[in-house]
């Protein structure tokens, strides 16, 4: 099966800007990639040339093996679109908007399924009527929701979605993200700043800086491979650490060690069997530390 | 169902421009027609043709100020209603870098929309807008004439007018076409808008220089208003149908030159 999205060094200058490099990825079906990048790295020149908004310089991008080049049309039948910067006809009310947005797909949206999503973001019939510049920026964010997603398409590319939502609004989008996930029909590609969404909601992530892919990973990896840190106190004065704990002492006082971990933690649990251990924090598994190193560039480029 | 939805959304965002302007062309018209009635009660119509220059009445499509027939003509040749009507057929044709200096050609084109459908979509906008206002001007000419002189609309024929109306929108939709294809490859609306607008009011200028200045009169050729003469045309002493046929191949030729532009662009 082809994936659902492919591309190939795809590489875009604006002018003598260099928007991607030879940029190389891929998402499963079915699957929640998070495309991670500070700003300005690429993220949505990528989104774009997707959609076919913005044409490579080089390289090309596949949408379930069709060429978003040459196939845009029949590749946007199968997209749902949430751009970071929600563009809106001002006059228009909310539902004359999801009208308007409806009769340009190529098939008919199921509307009991919109009125499910409305209800989901709790949009009321008083919100549907008003025009869209009075309402609040979280307002217009669901309205953006509501059109991505109530034309069920096989592929959803959301760009910052849960930017100006209320903490019951994030809740209301992670459920109907894992309710996506559950039914197993709809790839869904999030582009996003809030690393503890990404954590939460995606399979893999891609970490994209100066339009170039430098990771490339799945949660449940990062999550084995990162680093842990833990500090052990110990009932009395700090002994001397095992050997086989000492490299990853980072740092030992009077009454504790700081470790740093990598690998499984009951190895490093069994090496402390025996030593007169009152307590251990564990830090919990924290994307951001490991994106904001790749951002910083700390962190080596790594395929 | 796309083009339906595009060109309703399209009209209803300008719609009350279109209502606007053509009320207020509307009104010249009355206007117009209530002097020239006026004048030629008072019998003055002889004094007042002499003030006006040969070559001005020339620059305005031979245009002869001193007759009803003459203010007839001048109520769709006056530069005004002219450069206004070019104004909005412009702004309506500009559309395409305005929705992508918005943002909003990213929720439209992002979904199954083929691109040549936003451009058919201004070209229709235009075309259709700037034909309804043209409407308007004639139908109330028309009824003005008939209730005060019934005499002259009984001498003029309703199609000599037509042909006069049809003439001025081609000039009209040839410039919204240049405004579509500048439209098609620029980011903003004032720039592809105001570009063409200030080329309009040259060509306008050249053609009116033209008149009084016998060097100018090989480049007024360029202008889209030389190839309109409404009162040759209301008089019966000409057929504008080539002057009309050329103007309409220059806009389909850039119609095709926005299509072309818009099909390779970044949006």
């Amino acid at each position: 099966m082809a994936d659902a999205i492919r591309t190939e060094a795809l590489t875009k200058y604006f002018g003598q800007v260099v928007a991607l490099e030879t940029l190389n990825l891929s998402v499963g079906p079915g699957e929640v990639y998070g495309f991670l990048g500070p700003n300005g790295s690429g993220k949505t020149t990528t989104i774009r040339i997707l959609l076919d908004l913005v044409r490579a310089t080089s390289g090309r991008a596949l949408v379930d093996g069709l060429d978003c080049r040459t196939a845009s049309v029949e590749i946007r039948r199968r997209i749902g679109y949430l751009p970071a910067e929600m563009p809106l006809y001002r006059e228009m009310t909310g539902a004359g908007y999801l009208d308007f947005l409806a009769a340009l797909e190529s098939r008919p949206v199921d509307f009991s399924y919109r009125r499910k999503l409305l209800s989901r973001f709790d949009v009321s019939d008083v919100d549907l009527r008003r025009r869209l510049d009075r309402l609040s920026h979280g307002m217009k964010r669901k309205f953006g929701i509501i059109q991505a997603l109530m034309g069920r398409p096989s592929l959803l590319i959301l760009d910052e979605p849960t930017s100006g939502l209320d903490p019951l609004m994030i809740e209301a989008f992670a459920e109907t993200v894992h309710e996506l996930k559950t039914e197993g029909r709809t790839t869904i590609f999030l582009s996003s700043h809030v690393l503890s969404e990404v954590e939460r909601l995606c399979d893999r992530v891609g970490i994209i800086r100066r339009g170039q892919l430098v990771r490339e990973t799945s949660i449940a990896d990062l999550r084995r491979d990162t680093p842990r840190r833990l500090r052990v106190f110990f009932d009395g004065p700090a002994p001397r650490p095992p050997a086989s704990l000492a490299g990853a002492v980072r740092r030992s006082d009077a009454r504790h060690w700081d470790l740093e971990w990598s690998g499984p933690l009951g190895t490093a649990l069994d090496a402390m069997r025996g030593l007169p251990v009152s307590d251990i924090e564990i830090e919990p598994f924290k994307l951001e530390d490991y994106v904001l190193k790749i951002y910083s560039g700390t962190e080596g480029a790594r395929d | 169902m796309i083009l339906p939805a595009l060109l309703g959304r399209s009209l209803a965002r300008h719609s009350a421009l279109v209502i606007a302007v053509a009320a207020l062309l509307s009104a010249f018209q009355i206007l117009d027609i209530v002097v020239a009635y006026n004048l030629q009660a008072k019998g003055v119509y002889g004094q007042f043709a002499s003030l006006v220059p040969a070559f001005i009445q020339e620059a305005m499509g031979g245009v002869l100020v001193g007759s009803f027939s003459g203010a007839i003509a001048l109520g769709f040749a006056h530069p005004l209603v002219m450069l206004s009507l070019s104004s909005v057929a412009i702004y309506l044709a500009s559309e395409p870098a305005g929705e992508v200096e918005d943002g909003l050609v990213d929720l439209v084109v992002a979904r199954p929309v083929p691109r040549s459908l936003i451009v058919t979509r201004s070209a229709l906008v235009f075309i259709v807008g700037s034909a309804a206002i043209v409407a308007a001007m004639f139908v109330t000419s028309r009824v003005t004439v008939r209730w005060l002189s019934p005499a002259t609309a009984s001498a003029l024929p309703a199609l000599r007018l037509a042909w006069v109306a049809a003439n001025l929108l081609a000039i009209v939709w040839c410039l919204g076409a240049a405004a579509l294809a500048l439209a098609s490859h620029v980011r903003e609306r004032t720039r592809a808008a105001g570009t063409v607008a200030i080329v309009a009011v040259f060509l306008y200028l050249l053609q009116f220089g033209a008149a009084a200045w016998t060097p100018l009169r090989p480049f007024a050729r360029v202008s889209p208003f030389h190839y309109y003469e409404p009162m040759r045309t209301l008089l019966g002493s000409m057929s504008p149908v080539k002057d009309i046929a050329g103007l309409l191949g220059a806009t389909a030729v850039l119609l095709g030159v926005s299509a072309v532009l818009y099909s390779k662009r970044d949006l």
